[in-house]
């Protein structure tokens, strides 16, 4: 380490990739934190975690005893121990059934507003989603929606719309919309309750839903219908370079992918223009590719009925996740498989994640580091941390006791977070620095031979 | 090279773990204990190689081993922090396999050993995370996992002991806090009592001067009134003469009347305030632990001696008995319960040594005694002067016998205000009971009246009917060692035959002597009793008779049964003997021939003869009758029919 910064120092080395090298050396240490309780407040399993994206500070968690609280991880509530080495972290608040406009049945999912920590966003079994104002704890606004909530979802960069997207046990998905308070859209097209939902990383516009009928649906919120529908049987061998890894020979491919990309919603024919340019795809089907984008094209709001019945899992869609440059979307399903998709060409990349099982009753939230190196999968008591290029475990966190449900990495200081049925909030942080050690020296742990 | 040597040295540790483990003992032993401590210490190879073989161990499907594995484990996690961080990785894994509490892992068989084991856990666990929970998230969480949410009880050694401390000290710092606060009153208020008890003390030392000058100017008078009395019995001579005594010590007129009150009520004091505060302040100042300890000397001693001179005053009183209200209860109490424990009457001893008179006497003081004793001298006074007014009489017996029936007789009633009006057939006013009604609610009817119909039935007594204790005699018949049988029988001594009343050589005194020489009353009495027990013993030989008869129905009614199932046995076993080749007795041969090596094998106790379950004769039984070929066999007998029938009623003849 000293030697990077050393280098750093010297100009060798640039900022980015030095952070990248701190951060992911944090990430591959880490483990329990000792140092850092979360006082569950919650009386079941927790279904929802999210760290606010503005400051990196608050999580909120949601529980399916119906209640919500918001901590502040970064600063303790009090000290306990000898030497107060562990640090409580207690709710700043929590809202439950008691609350007048709490939630009747469990909170399925529980997401910040992503501008700031004003708002936030509640889903429950009891069909509604709440909107709270975090300073009065006060719902100020409610939708109803038709059936029991499995996943809100609202996209991290729009600047033109305040659009929560919900799925439920209904098929359709609904847009409901803050700024008017009433559903904004309403996307039909999956043919059983939709238990994830997750907005592109890329475009403000472009939704993703996977459903209980194994379909992982795109959506342009700007059109009508469905644009794309996933197709696990569709695949391409191997990835495009991450952004970050620049080498001379993918140069120019790297800046058609961006540009691609930024031309996604506004030209799906440059899209599929890429596609097809792509050296190290494979698609099977080689005679349908040119007359594929024409036909897309045309049938656009009805798709080809083929088409439409395409599974991405067998078994319901139960987790989805968009890696942060907005180019891969990770999704697990009820057969306990993760697959990996590549964004643009809509294609099963094929990486095999050596997932044991994963549960299949209940929605559970991925998490990915900010390179999108890893991905932490909960699988059943443990989470494990996935290669996402090769699908390796890398990391292995077993410490609940019951199913684990969510999980929330942390960018900003590389933690962990995890909840499970057990109650608990478990904070996996990386090791701590040499002078941190020092600091609790007197308190220290050691061999008590007698004999 | 390290793997070398986990592969030579290694041996010996997984081989110790497993010779420690593979025991059915209860604990694990010593000395092996020890070597697998001096050789996991020597090397962290060693450790951890004893930490993966210890977690496989835990892995066994037999709640022995694992039971031992977790000593082990215990043993090794309160001295080794490697051993600790190793294990702590795989806590919920060592959990499940000890504590048992995921459902589809149950703790193995023998299901005695895995409660022990399952308890012996969650103990390791409370101890391990009071004292390592600082350092190990992981154990933290095991423990308020298996606390909070499964709700496992702890035995929370550690807290209950810490809060008993606390609790003992909070104690005493309380009573500390009071003793100190009691000591500076005492401080403050010394001179103030000491002043005080001076004062009583002088007056009542006046107050004695005036009566023992009076009292000896006093003739010691009124004994000849009732000198023309013959007294039969010494105890009421006694009695009167104590009477007597009395009398002439709290003999009071209205000379002195004053004297004597000023006295009782000083004595009172004396006694009620003045001793029992000097006596708790002299407790204060032995208890207290103050910084000004000659203070507190020089307060003890003088205390004491106030209390002495307290105590020669108050014996000085008492030896003057004017006041003394105290002695004379004290007084009057003893002779009571003296007269109480003549008085017990056992069923067989007809009071024949003791005379009428006597008799009358105890039987009166009897039903007053319990009024007596928490009332006023005056009244037992009364009392004593009631016995002995009929003796004055001349003895005649007729009307002291009528009275003691009648108070034999008399139902004893509860105290209560009822007693106010008893007897009286007068109404009763409703709201004149000198209660304030005026600012009572609503108005008052001030000439509302109880009719006396209505009184009488709210003062019907409720009684509670009382088993009375009847002391059984001993049987006293005169055994060979010398003694007299102790036994205890109602009726019948096993060893002596029927239990009659004895003298105190075990010589059985005859009834009718005995009855000559009760009274009249008594033989009366007596009758009544004999006959009842009469009719009680033809009842009782009747009873008798017919439960003998009845047992004899029954005896032969289950000598039959007995009969058939004998029979019924000798047929089993015949087909069980014909149908299977390898009966029991064949077994028992085999396993003779085996030889002693077999048998030794067969005593020494193995961690699978822990699995198996006892065999009890009844299984064995079980087993027998439920084989399928005996029950094939017994089908078949039934099958029989008739047959069968015939020969079940008449085993003899088969």
């Amino acid at each position: 380490m000293w030697k990077e910064i050393e280098a750093r120092e010297a100009g060798k080395m640039r900022t980015n990739s030095f952070t990248n090298r701190i951060k992911s050396h944090r990430v591959s240490t880490l483990h329990l934190s000792n140092h850092k309780d979360i006082v569950s407040p919650h009386r079941a399993s927790i279904n929802s975690l999210q760290v606010d994206l503005t400051e990196g500070r608050y999580l909120l968690s949601a529980a399916a005893d119906a209640s919500a609280a918001v901590f502040d991880v970064q600063r303790a509530t009090d000290y306990e121990g000898n030497g107060n080495i562990i640090a409580k972290h207690k709710s700043i608040f929590a809202i439950d059934k008691q609350h007048e406009q709490g939630h009747k049945y469990a909170i399925s999912s529980a997401i910040w507003y992503p501008i700031d920590t004003g708002l936030f966003i509640t889903g429950s079994y009891d069909h509604y989603i709440k909107v709270w104002d975090t300073n009065t704890t006060q719902v100020v606004m409610n939708f109803k929606m038709p059936g029991k909530v499995y996943r809100v979802a609202m996209s991290s960069l729009s600047t033109s719309h305040m659009l929560i997207a919900a799925g439920t046990e209904d098929v359709q998905v609904r847009l409901c919309d803050i700024a008017s308070g009433a559903f904004a859209h309403t996307l039909s097209g999956h043919r059983d309750g939709i238990m994830s939902v997750e907005w592109s990383t890329s475009s403000e516009w472009v939704l993703m839903t996977g459903g209980c009928d194994g379909a992982i649906r795109f959506w342009d919120i700007r059109r009508a219908g469905c644009f794309r529908v996933l197709d696990q049987s569709q695949t391409q061998l191997g990835r495009r370079p991450p952004v970050l890894e620049r080498s001379v020979t993918n140069k120019v491919l790297m800046s058609k992918s961006l540009s691609a990309s930024h031309n996604l919603s506004v030209k799906p024919r440059a899209l599929q223009k890429k596609s097809a340019n792509g050296n190290s795809m494979k698609q099977t089907p080689v005679g349908r590719i040119p007359a594929k984008g024409s036909a897309k094209q045309r049938l656009h709001p009805g798709m080809l009925s083929c088409h439409d019945r395409a599974t991405a899992h067998y078994g319901a869609v139960t987790g989805l996740k968009v890696t942060e440059d907005g180019m891969y979307l990770l999704s697990a399903g009820s057969d306990s498989r993760i697959r990996l998709w590549d964004v643009e060409s809509g294609c099963n990349t094929l990486v095999n994640f050596e997932t044991v099982r994963l549960q299949t009753t209940k929605a559970i939230q991925l998490a990915t580091t900010q390179d999108s190196a890893l991905v932490f999968v909960p699988c059943m008591t443990t989470v494990k941390a996935f290669d996402v290029w090769t699908g390796r475990t890398s990391l292995s966190f077993r410490s609940h006791y019951e199913c684990v449900n969510c999980c929330w990495f942390s960018s900003q200081d590389q933690d962990l977070y995890t909840g499970g049925n057990d109650r608990q909030i478990l904070v996996w942080s990386p090791s701590r620095l040499v002078s941190d050690e020092l600091g609790d020296r007197f308190v220290q742990d050691t061999d008590n031979w007698s004999d | 090279m390290e793997e070398a040597r986990e592969g030579g040295g290694g041996g010996k540790v997984r081989a110790l773990i497993e010779k420690a483990t593979n025991s059915t003992a209860a604990e694990v032993d010593p000395r092996i204990l020890k070597a697998i401590k001096s050789v996991v210490r020597s090397s962290d190879s060693e450790l951890r190689l004893a930490a993966r073989t210890l977690l496989d161990l835990m892995k066994r499907d037999h709640s022995q081993v694992r039971y031992l594995t977790l000593v082990v484990i215990d043993e090794l996690f309160i001295r080794s922090k490697l051993f600790r961080s190793l294990l702590v990785e795989n806590l919920d894994q060592l959990l499940t396999l000890s504590v048992g509490f995921r459902r589809n892992l149950p703790l193995p068989p023998p299901p005695a050993v895995a409660s022990r084991l399952r308890s012996k856990a969650i103990e390791f666990l409370e101890k391990w995370n009071a004292s390592f929970g600082v350092h190990y998230r992981q154990l933290r969480l095991g423990f308020d996992y298996l606390k909070n949410t499964l709700r496992f009880q702890f035995p929370n050694l550690q807290a209950n002991a810490a809060r008993i401390q606390q609790e003992r000290r909070e104690r005493e710092t309380r009573t500390k806090e009071i003793l100190r606060t009691k000591f500076e009153t005492l401080r403050a208020n010394l001179p103030s009592i000491k002043e005080e008890i001076q004062s009583t003390v002088d007056e009542i030392g006046q107050c004695l001067n005036i009566i023992l000058t009076q009292e000896e100017s006093m003739p010691l008078a009124p004994l000849d009134d009732e000198d023309f009395v013959e007294f039969r019995s010494s105890e009421l001579q006694q009695l009167r003469l104590d009477s007597l005594k009395e009398g002439e010590k709290v003999c009071e007129n209205s000379d002195n009347k004053v004297v004597f009150d000023t006295l009782r009520e000083l004595y009172k004091l004396l006694m009620t305030n003045h001793l029992i505060s000097v006596q708790e302040l002299i407790s204060v100042l032995i208890r207290v632990e103050g910084a000004d300890n000659r203070y507190r000397d020089s307060a003890l001693k003088e205390l004491i001696d106030i209390r002495n001179r307290l105590i020669s005053v108050k014996k000085k009183c008492e030896e003057s008995g004017c006041a003394s209200t105290d002695a004379v209860k004290h007084w009057k109490e003893k002779e009571e319960e003296d007269f109480w424990e003549e008085c017990k009457n056992g069923p067989f001893e007809n009071g024949s040594s003791s005379t009428p008179i006597r008799q009358n006497g105890d039987l009166d003081v009897a039903s007053n005694s319990s009024k007596v004793k928490n009332e006023a001298p005056e009244r037992s006074k009364e009392n004593t002067f009631e016995n002995e007014l009929p003796s004055c009489e001349g003895g005649i017996t007729n009307a002291f016998s009528l009275k003691s029936k009648l108070l034999a007789e008399a139902p004893v009633m509860q105290w209560g205000s009822y007693l106010n009006n008893w007897g009286s057939n007068m109404d009763i006013l409703a709201n004149q009971r000198g209660m304030e009604f005026e600012s009572h609610w609503g108005r008052v009817d001030y000439d509302a009246v109880i009719p006396a119909d209505k009184i009488a039935e709210l003062n019907i007594q409720a009684t509670i009917y009382k088993e009375d204790q009847v002391e059984i005699p001993p049987c006293h018949a005169p055994l060979s060692t010398g003694a007299l049988c102790q036994r205890r029988d109602l009726r019948v001594c096993p060893f002596h035959g029927p239990i009659i009343p004895r003298d105190d050589e075990g010589n059985p005194i005859h009834q009718s002597t005995s009855m000559d020489k009760t009274t009249l009353d008594l033989q009366s009495n007596l009758v009544g009793k004999l006959a009842k027990q009469a009719v009680m013993n033809v009842r009782d030989a009747d009873k008798e008779e017919e439960r003998k008869r009845e047992n004899n129905k029954r005896s032969v009614k289950r000598a039959k049964l007995a009969r058939i199932r004998e029979h019924n046995e000798a047929v089993l076993r015949d087909a069980a003997m014909a149908s299977t080749s390898r009966s029991a007795d064949i077994g028992e041969d085999v396993e003779v021939v085996k030889g002693d090596k077999s048998l030794a094998r067969n005593k020494k106790q193995t961690l699978a003869s822990m699995l198996h379950k006892k065999v009890t004769t009844k299984d064995r039984i079980a087993q027998k009758l439920l084989n399928s070929r005996v029950k094939d066999s017994t089908v078949k007998q039934l099958a029989l029919g008739e047959d069968t029938n015939y020969r079940e009623a008449f085993p003899n003849q088969w």
